[in-house]
């Protein structure tokens, strides 16, 4: 028996035998403490090097998806409190996701939040609201500003939390509903723009 | 320890990592220990903890923290023993049954698992890893393979020598006695 079949044979039986010598070896090993209290070099060290950690913390993300929410529902009464707009009169109607995709000339790209396509949509969406924002009221410019500013803040930071933990899915989720919210956004706001002053 | 220890090291405060420090230790230095050998246990030790704090914002709660923790310090040891260099054997070698080495220091009173740890520190670093993460920490090979960068076929094989020559050494140690 070479020994390559002899390995095959012991891997078949991966555990130790309770007889073996070196079971009972290892049974028997005990922790022991370190010599000296180690605590004061980790505390010298926590103190002098800066902390590396994502540069958004669990709760400045937890605040910002409040934010969001909060924008989302302070556009949602915005909105309600406008006439209501007839479709055909909207060139500004940004196409979600399932909905069919039409092939006019100036409609917007379909988002599904991949990065090309979320990056045209909101370009032709901030397109539009600037070309229609004379026909907004001054107070409502400057809360669809803000709160999309709020948005691309919390855009920008669940993008450096990923650059750092790529896999994380809270963060994932995160950047996903704040795309999600900031599209949102700006198709409620062209759509307020060019319904408003007809 | 109280799981807002976490929460509130996470946050920065380092009175609270003290206390996860505390609680932590013992099993992330008998780790470095039987992986690295006493010498560099104590150093591996405070890096682990430093960089657990580098690091408590990636901390998700998937896994417990405990979990977490001996993860990142099965890493920084790893780490140390690729900075070191690949000069050094990292494995036994392949077509010979045992180590020639010799048994390990007689203590004075007979202790099989004293003499195991020293036994543990003849291995090459690499059978030695293992070694201590097959047998001692529960490692499966597949995990084990992930780590080291290796096989899991590596793992078994190298697995396999290092018994055989722990065995040796044990054996040899209890015949002096």
């Amino acid at each position: 028996m070479n020994h390559h079949e002899d390995d095959r044979l012991k891997f078949s039986n991966d555990a130790l035998e309770p007889e073996d010598i070196l079971a009972q070896a290892i049974g028997g090993l005990r922790d022991e403490p370190p010599a000296h209290d180690l605590w004061p070099g980790v505390a010298a060290r926590i103190q002098a090097s800066p902390r590396r950690t994502i540069a958004v913390t669990w709760s400045q993300l937890a605040v910002a998806a409040s934010l969001l929410i909060a924008v989302s529902a302070g556009l949602t009464w915005l909105v309600a409190r406008q006439p209501v707009a007839t479709p055909a009169s909207s060139e500004a109607v940004v196409q979600a996701q399932d909905e069919p995709m039409g092939s006019a000339a100036g409609q917007v790209q379909p988002a599904n939040f991949a990065d090309k396509q979320f990056d045209a949509a909101v370009t032709d969406l901030e397109k539009i609201l600037l070309d229609d924002r004379d026909r907004l009221d001054p107070a409502t410019v400057m809360v669809i500003e803000r709160n999309l500013r709020t948005i691309d803040d919390a855009i920008a930071q669940a993008r450096e939390a990923l650059d750092k933990d790529p896999a994380n899915p809270y963060l994932n989720s995160h950047l996903a509903d704040s795309r999600r919210r900031k599209l949102e956004l700006l198709r409620r706001a062209t759509t307020l723009a060019s319904t408003s002053g007809d | 320890m109280p799981v807002n220890d976490v929460v509130l090291a996470t946050e920065g405060d380092t009175a609270a990592f003290e206390r996860v420090y505390q609680a932590h230790m013992p099993r992330v230095f008998n780790l470095a220990r039987r992986m690295a050998g006493p010498d560099a246990a104590e150093e591996l030790t405070q890096d682990v903890f430093v960089r657990a704090w580098q690091k408590l914002a990636l901390f998700r709660g998937e896994s417990s923290f405990s979990t977490w923790l001996h993860r990142l310090a099965v890493n920084v040891i790893i780490e140390r023993f690729r900075k070191l260099g690949a000069a050094r054997d990292r494995f036994l070698p392949d077509g010979e049954a045992v180590l020639d080495v010799a048994p390990a220091a007689r203590t004075k009173s007979y202790d099989l698992s004293m003499d195991l740890q020293a036994a543990i520190e003849k291995l090459p670093e690499g059978a030695r890893t293992i070694f201590v993460l097959h047998d001692v920490e529960g490692y499966k090979h597949e995990e084990i393979g992930t780590l080291l960068g290796i096989s899991a076929g590596t793992s078994k094989s190298q697995l396999h020598r290092a018994r055989q020559t722990l065995r040796t050494l044990l054996t040899k140690s209890r015949a002096l006695r």
